[in-house]
């Protein structure tokens, strides 16, 4: 792991993270967003990634990732708000290991998307969007699953892990 | 009403949460319940937005088989929202915001039980107007839930 307690102390100087932190309403307000974006990103990822896992297949592949532009909102919003957050307390995110688990699930659950997205999609949804789907596929989906749910169990219990908050 | 709650938040399970060093204590019950919510909300979304014309392509009654999941999801918020009141009975309950909160959730549920029993009869093409509202409000109310639940570390 970089030393990045010097960027931290860095960014915790900066007028941003001075606002962050002088405020009364900037913390609760992310955090409430934080949730709403996370229902929002496991509700519609964590549907699609059941049906790739071969359940409600009375729901077409295809329709069921319909939504996932929603689960891009959802990710978007936390991907904002979790920077606000790391602003406002730099040292206390890069020095604790659990944060560092959830960043490298994230990009577990990415790179997995990525994969899903150029080498699978096409056989996934051929030939018949109502029948079985491929072993990889059921994989995809359950690696998706699983990361999203080590991202929000890392997030909440990195205040409780580790010796930083 | 204030000895029963200072009884609850004296009884030895209410301490343990509250103040036992093990991880599986407050910080798991508090994960649990933000895992809940994922599950909750998460599940309503889904079908609250497929009902206010996102997603065309899945059948609505077959939004019906998300109510089970949405229930277990539920059932881990409610024993791990009972075990989080207990351990500060008396602080909790004097919040306004925790009322607030209840009130959400308890609407919520209600138009989430409504929701699932009219996906029951198939309907045509287009889905009717009351029951856009009624996943508009739904949507409203969970946000509702999240932001007062939130508040209740501030306020």
């Amino acid at each position: 792991m970089p030393d990045l307690i010097p960027f931290a102390q860095w960014l915790r100087a900066t007028p941003a993270s001075e606002w962050i932190n002088s405020s009364t309403w900037v913390w609760p307000l992310c955090e409430s967003l934080h949730f709403m974006g996370l229902s929002l990103l496991i509700g519609i990822t964590g549907f699609f990634d059941v049906r790739l896992m071969g359940f409600f297949r009375r729901v077409s592949v295809e329709a069921a990732r319909a939504l996932m532009p929603f689960a891009l909102v959802g990710f978007a919003i936390n991907i904002a708000t979790g920077l606000v957050f790391l602003t406002g307390l730099p040292e206390q995110y890069v020095s604790n290991r659990v944060w560092w688990f959830k960043v490298g699930f994230i990009v577990l659950a990415g790179l997995n998307a990525g994969f899903y997205e150029t080498r699978l999609s096409a056989n996934v949804l051929a030939p018949d969007p109502h029948g079985e789907t491929p072993r990889a596929a059921k994989l995809v989906g359950f690696v998706s699953l699983v990361s999203w749910f080590a991202v929000l169990y890392c997030g909440r219990m990195l205040a409780f892990i580790g010796d930083a908050f | 009403m204030t000895d029963l709650l200072s009884s609850i938040e004296g009884s030895t399970l209410a301490a343990w949460v509250r103040e036992s060093p093990s991880i599986w204590a407050y910080a798991t019950i508090l994960t649990l319940h933000t895992v809940g919510l994922a599950i909750v909300v998460g599940a309503n979304v889904v079908v609250d937005l497929r009902l206010l014309g996102w997603a065309k392509g899945i059948p609505t009654e077959s939004l019906r088989a998300l109510f089970p999941i949405m229930w277990s999801g539920f059932a881990i918020n409610f024993a791990s929202g009972v075990l989080l009141f207990m351990a500060d009975a008396t602080t909790k309950s004097g919040q306004r915001v925790f009322y607030v909160k209840l009130a959400c959730l308890t609407l919520a549920l209600l138009a989430a039980r409504t929701i699932s029993k009219r996906l029951r009869q198939p309907d045509g093409e287009a889905v009717p107007g009351d029951l856009r509202a009624l996943a508009a409000v739904s949507l409203l109310l969970w946000a509702g839930a999240i932001v007062a639940g939130r508040l209740m570390a501030y306020l």
